[in-house]
């Protein structure tokens, strides 16, 4: 803000020491920008530029990069035809919209509980909450690998004991994606819990004063005051959510391998072991741009939303 | 009974609502984590039997130690902390720099470049993975530190954080020194820098999670067990222990490979809590 507001009309009437001045630090700007610029360069944006290239070729992984032959969009239309790839799209498809269909919903309810009332021990399980986002993921899935297991786990232990047959959990087709997605909005849940309190500490506290005095209640306060005003918060959580979902692999490497029936089988997984298990680099980067190409879509969506709602 | 009095009842009924909602909420981290921490305490003859118990009869020290010695535990712990330490230092220092340019410098085209920058945030890592592979190797630099370091000695997250916070900083801090004959490293040195600690934890913090937790990256590029972060160790013990009586043995490993960055939140938690929840809203 500050900066806005101080550099603009310097810009206009830029005087001789100051344009001196700018020169000056312009050879401090490249040198303080190049360590960066030329990691992000070279290890993200030149990779990426590669991706596509590769996406457009045959090439084994396990051969010399000479050895690649150009396709065109071979790579695609094999991927359409390729139902084990495809069955990888719609599963993750499936993982990615319900993980912000439980995720968003409970994060809000548990920052509206964390943050509203006065209760003591709040900030105990605010910590607790995030403790879980910073334990190494393998660690996560040796827990909820454990929590799972048919027999030995708690899980079932607690099915059988309420009188149900429990399911095979992470062996059975029908539930092993929805295991999965539970274990991620259990990592992730504190996270997007901090990001929207801080959204909430955002809000003017007059507003829910002058609401009260009209009369409105804590939903409708909630509804017209709380959820419009948490949009921007909301929307970049969405986001979070969607980016951290999309690209998920240890969980699917470490516990199931796709399995069981090919139900787990999700587009980030399928890119690391199409390119590194079977060599197939091509095929690989071909579901890596469209991986891509869906963040672009639904970022692009989102970021509409986002400016919408500002206007 | 009296309006007055039966508002009370109401509003102390509420606020049990509240302290029971509060008490599930607290449930949802703590169950796994207190599973975790028992069933690595069980003996390998009460783990497998069913149904499982809830306490451990006999708190048992012997899972762990079994983690910590049959495979190289201890010597990947160190390579864990020689690799997300070096990763951390180096995205300080890129992102302190840089950010300072964002934040500070005026030239032409800055907001595109720094956008641009932005843009690969949300370029996930997975994408890139195989002619990362293939850069960081014909570089000669398959299974070495080095190779696991280089993508992760910049990004964009921490330039973003610390524009952020840098342009927090009055210009006429900066004007003032440079009035004084401060070069641009002496300013970055002596005054930005002290003044962005909470920032430069919350970065160190996340930086120091994201290299010690990664399993991709490491897997891609490391061959010799010798080299591998705690991660990588954690998983051989995995596929060693596949029979279900040395589950206990994994689990105990999970808790060991857990603590450094269990620790470094809780010690930094205030601070890195508010910087990540900063990042969020000043976006």
């Amino acid at each position: 803000m500050t900066t806005a507001t101080t550099a603009s009309p310097r810009r206009n009437t830029v005087s001789p020491p100051m344009r001196r001045r700018r020169s000056k630090t312009a050879k401090w700007s490249a040198l303080f920008l190049s360590p960066a610029m030329i990691v992000i360069g070279v290890f993200t944006v030149i990779p990426m530029l590669m991706t596509i290239w590769i996406s457009l070729n045959k090439w084994s992984m396990f051969t010399s990069i000479t050895d690649m032959t150009f396709v065109g969009l071979d790579n695609y239309t094999r991927l359409l035809g390729d139902a084990s790839r495809m069955q990888a799209i719609a599963n993750t498809g499936v993982y990615v919209g319900l993980s912000v269909l439980i995720t968003i919903p409970l994060a809000l309810l548990i920052a509206l509980l964390l943050y509203f009332p006065k209760l003591k021990g709040k900030g105990v399980v605010r910590t607790l909450l995030f403790a879980t986002y910073v334990i190494p993921t393998i660690a996560i899935v040796i827990i909820w690998g454990n929590i799972y297991s048919p027999g030995y786990g708690p899980l079932s232990a607690m099915v059988s004991a309420i009188g149900l047959t429990p399911p095979g959990w992470l062996s059975d087709p029908q539930w092993a994606l929805l295991s999965l997605v539970i274990f991620n909005v259990w990592q992730m849940l504190g996270y997007y819990v901090i990001l929207l309190i801080a959204g909430l500490t955002q809000i003017n506290e007059e507003l829910y004063e002058a609401a009260r005095i009209d009369g409105a209640g804590l939903v409708r306060q909630t509804w017209s005051i709380t959820i419009p005003l948490l949009r921007p918060s909301l929307v970049f959580v969405i986001l979070m959510t969607f980016v951290n979902s999309i690209q998920v692999f240890d969980p699917i490497y470490l516990l199931t391998q796709g399995g069981p029936a090919n139900s787990t089988n999700v587009v980030g997984f399928e890119i690391q072991r199409s390119a590194f298990q079977y060599g197939m680099a091509g095929e690989s980067s071909a579901l890596a741009v469209s991986l891509f190409l869906m963040i672009v879509a639904i970022g692009g969506v989102l970021g509409i939303i986002m400016k919408g709602r500002k206007r | 009974m009296s309006a007055a009095s039966s508002t009370a009842v109401r509003r102390r009924l509420g606020r049990s609502v509240q302290y029971v909602l509060l008490a599930v909420v607290a449930l949802i981290p703590l169950f796994p984590l207190y599973w975790l921490l028992i069933s690595a305490m069980k003996t390998p003859a009460e783990f497998s039997q069913i149904p499982p118990t809830w306490f451990p009869s006999m708190p048992a020290l012997e899972p762990t130690i079994t983690a910590l010695t049959a495979v190289p535990f201890v010597q990947s712990m160190l390579n864990s902390i020689i690799i997300a330490g070096g990763a951390t230092i180096s995205v300080l220092v890129t992102s302190i720099l840089a950010g300072y340019v964002f934040a500070k410098h005026q030239f032409r085209g800055r907001d595109a470049l720094f956008w641009g920058i932005i843009a690969t945030m949300f370029l996930p890592p997975i994408v890139t993975i195989v002619p990362l592979y293939y850069l960081v190797s014909s570089m000669g630099l398959s299974d070495t530190y080095l190779g696991v370091l280089l993508p992760w000695l910049a990004n964009a997250f921490g330039i973003f954080l610390m524009r952020q916070f840098i342009q927090d900083i009055p210009d006429e801090l900066i004007e003032a020194a440079r009035m004084d004959g401060a070069g641009e490293f002496r300013i970055v040195w002596q005054f930005v820098v002290p003044l962005l600690k909470p920032a430069i934890v919350t970065l160190a913090v996340f930086m120091f999670v994201y290299a010690w937790n990664n399993f991709l990256w490491p897997l891609s590029i490391l061959k010799s067990e010798a080299l591998y972060p705690v991660v990588l160790t954690l998983n051989r013990l995995m596929s060693y222990t596949m029979s279900f009586e040395y589950q206990n043995v994994v689990l105990a490993g999970a808790v060991i490979a857990s603590l450094p960055t269990l620790l470094v939140f809780l010690v930094t938690q205030r601070v890195f809590v508010a910087g990540i929840a900063a990042s969020g809203v000043k976006g």
